[in-house]
């Protein structure tokens, strides 16, 4: 039978937490800019100019169709070139969070703009006609009425999304970058406890995204009894 | 045929049925009517065991519903039922619709069922539409197809669950003249409806319930013509007046 | 950049001098698919499995289905590969880990691993979506099958769940492209599927771009294909006179 040994996790937790703050930097970034750039996006393909909602759709669906794993290594391959370029930095600077970084929010935009997009075009058609009747203008009229509304109805899912973005982003294990994940391996595989911090890392998501998503179930039972009354 | 003698029912603390007992027998037609939340659709639910009850006990052709040791599939192969809402399977065709049950439960062959299905079928006018699957009907339609696969497994009795309540008013008499012809041919029959006409002219009994109580059980006659409690004067007049 | 192109990699012979580099993408899109398509038929079966218990009335089977379903969702495939591949053979009791580590060739434990890790992690995902499929059926049609004297497990089987799945073709098709996608993560234990093949041609040829292209593409060709599949699953199963049949 396997002997458990949890004494290196106490030691560890410093080292680790410097990881998990990794992991939520990235997580938090990519929610930000993945839900700015995402509503763009969504606007673009809903909107009357076809090259630019044909563009939009290009970018949405190509993003969706590769796997992150190939997405973070064009992003590791990249961004650095790019930063180098622009900025002149020597080739030793880490830009391996930067690039991670990028990737991300590149990435969870498109997705993001699905979710996004649906919650456009759940908000009745009748909504725009009456703001316009109101002399507002198209601008205006997304932004103070349709985009409101959107948003409501869209916040559980934008929330779920930012639960599954936390937990992919363990995959930056990829460039080695130590975020939460990488941490937990690299203490385990110093320590040959492996399966200890294996199974302390699965248990830690676990209890973070377990609470994050009953806590989402619970926000959108109040939504619907809200709308329902 | 049908027994149901002191049956209680409660979700939680909101008690369903009280105390319900009444009896449908051979070659009977029962009409049960009565507001709607008076618990008339659950009572006839618990018939054939597709609603427990906590309290009293039920028995069709002399087998107990609420008895755990009963096979409740087989006593409901023998009770046919029809609901509100029709319930075909939208994914098979009606042919399929029909002999479905009477393969898989009744274990007949395939060509016996489909001939059978065909049959009745072309008795509830409606034979021109074997291929046809159960969207591409209208309500009365579907109704018909509905009445008919409860009657292909032979069954010794049936349950009508507001049959045409959900139909739009020119489909509700296609699927009443089928019911009155079943009727007038001896079927017993159990039926939950506000279909006055209906009860007028074939029920042998009315039972009016209310609260989860039934108030009055009697022959048609008196029914209609003087309801001893004021509650069913009052249901009686309201119906009137739609 | 001054970044020299050079196409002509994918035809040039590996050091080993057997094959060609293209030789050994081509290899790795096949582990994907093999991969992905054996994940996927587990995953359909565990996942119809699971998602029908979250539905029975019985508090005990519906409560495991939903343990089993938050457990899988709620951490990281990352973390899940890992178990699978690392964890699992030391913990398991009865000389089955050491049968495992030893008897088995690397290249299988690699593969069954991640087979066994895509297969768990998308169940527990169709399991979510057969539960909303049945629950999106009318309520009667329980009823009715009972009513003519089906049992239980009859009623799903010619009832409940031919309607529930044709319901769910679209979430479906694409958890379907999402394992494909997640397969990518099995090049973490070593795995030689598709990405990996890239990046270790990235190390050999050191043309990252020619490497990563052709990969992509690989990707979205497979991507285009199951599309184009799913979409006749859901012509040949749809339903005359309802939602999108005719």
């Amino acid at each position: 039978m396997y002997e458990f040994d949890w004494s290196s996790i106490p030691g560890a937790l410093p080292f680790l937490w410097e990881g998990m703050k990794v992991s939520l930097e990235i997580t938090a970034c990519a929610v930000l800019f993945g839900i700015a750039w995402g509503t763009l996006l969504a606007m673009a393909r809903l909107s009357s100019i076809k090259p630019l909602a044909w563009l939009a759709a290009s970018y949405v669906n190509l993003f969706r169709a590769i796997p992150l794993v190939m997405v973070l290594l064009w992003f590791f391959l990249i961004v650095p070139q790019v930063l180098r370029g622009v900025f002149k930095l020597d080739a030793g600077t880490d830009v391996r969070l930067a690039s991670a970084l990028v990737g991300f929010a590149l990435f969870e935009a498109a997705y993001y703009s699905e979710i996004i997009r649906a919650g456009i075009q759940s908000v009745p058609k009748g909504q725009i006609s009456a703001a316009s009747a109101l002399g507002m203008s198209y601008a205006q009229a997304m932004r103070l009425v349709v985009l409101p509304q959107a948003f409501r109805n869209m916040v559980p899912l934008l929330l779920t999304q930012a639960i599954v973005l936390f937990q992919d982003t363990s995959l930056v294990y990829v460039s080695a970058l130590a975020d939460f994940f990488g941490a937990a391996y690299k203490v385990g595989d110093r320590d040959g406890r492996l399966v200890e911090l294996l199974l302390f890392a699965g248990a830690v998501y676990f209890v973070i995204c377990f609470a994050a998503s009953q806590a989402v179930r619970r926000y959108q039972k109040k939504l619907n009894a809200h709308v329902a009354h | 045929m049908i027994s149901i003698q002191n049956v209680s029912k409660h979700y939680g603390a909101f008690q369903v049925l009280t105390d319900c007992s009444t009896e449908v027998n051979k070659g009977e037609v029962i009409v049960v009517c009565g507001p709607s939340g008076s618990g008339k659709s659950t009572l006839i639910k618990c018939v054939n065991g597709l609603e427990p009850f906590q309290s009293g006990s039920i028995t069709v052709d002399g087998i107990s519903v609420g008895d755990p040791k009963t096979n409740l599939p087989k006593l409901r192969s023998r009770v046919g039922m029809v609901f509100q809402h029709f319930e075909l399977f939208p994914h098979m065709s009606i042919t399929d619709n029909l002999s479905i049950a009477q393969i898989k439960v009744l274990g007949r062959g395939k060509d016996e069922a489909t001939d059978k299905g065909l049959k009745l079928l072309d008795r509830v006018g409606l034979k021109a539409h074997a291929d046809k699957f159960p969207g591409q009907l209208s309500g009365g339609q579907q109704q018909r197809v509905a009445i008919a696969r409860a009657l292909a497994m032979d069954p010794i009795c049936m349950l009508f669950d507001e049959p045409t309540s959900a139909l739009d008013p020119e489909m509700i008499n296609e699927v009443l003249d089928v019911m009155v012809e079943l009727a007038q041919e001896g079927m017993t029959m159990m039926c939950v409806t506000h279909e006055m006409g209906f009860a007028r002219k074939v029920a042998n009994r009315i039972v009016f319930m209310d609260k989860g109580q039934i108030v009055e059980d009697d022959d048609k006659d008196s029914f209609f013509g003087n309801p001893r409690s004021e509650r069913a004067r009052q249901f009686l007049a309201k119906i009137l007046t739609h | 950049m001054g970044y020299q192109w050079n196409w002509s990699i994918f035809g040039s012979t590996v050091p080993t001098g057997e094959t060609t580099y293209l030789a050994w993408l081509l290899s790795g899109l096949q582990v994907t698919v093999e991969l992905s398509l054996a994940a996927w038929l587990l995953a359909l079966a565990l996942g119809s499995l699971v998602g029908v218990l979250r539905t029975v009335p019985n508090k005990a089977l519906s409560g495991l289905a939903a343990a089993y379903v938050e457990i899988f969702r709620n951490t990281p495939l990352l973390v899940q590969l890992f178990s699978w591949y690392f964890v699992l053979p030391e913990i398991l009791p009865f000389g089955l880990g050491d049968a495992f580590k030893q008897q088995l060739a690397p290249l299988t434990q690699q593969f069954l691993a991640a087979m066994l890790c895509l297969a768990f992690f998308t169940s527990a995902r169709v399991a979510e979506q057969v539960r909303a499929g049945i629950g999106a059926l009318p309520r009667g049609q329980k009823a009715a099958g009972l009513a003519l004297g089906f049992t239980l497990p009859q009623t799903y089987r010619h009832v409940l769940l031919p309607m529930a799945f044709r319901l769910i073709v679209p979430p479906l098709t694409s958890e379907f492209l999402n394992i494909f996608k997640n397969s990518a993560v099995c090049s973490t234990i070593g795995l030689l599927e598709l990405a990996a093949q890239g990046r270790q041609l990235v190390d050999y040829t050191a043309q990252p771009y020619e490497s990563f292209i052709a990969v992509t593409l690989f990707y979205l060709l497979i991507n285009v294909i199951v599309m184009a599949l799913m979409r006749i699953v859901e012509a040949r199963t749809r339903v005359p006179g309802y939602l999108g049949g005719k």
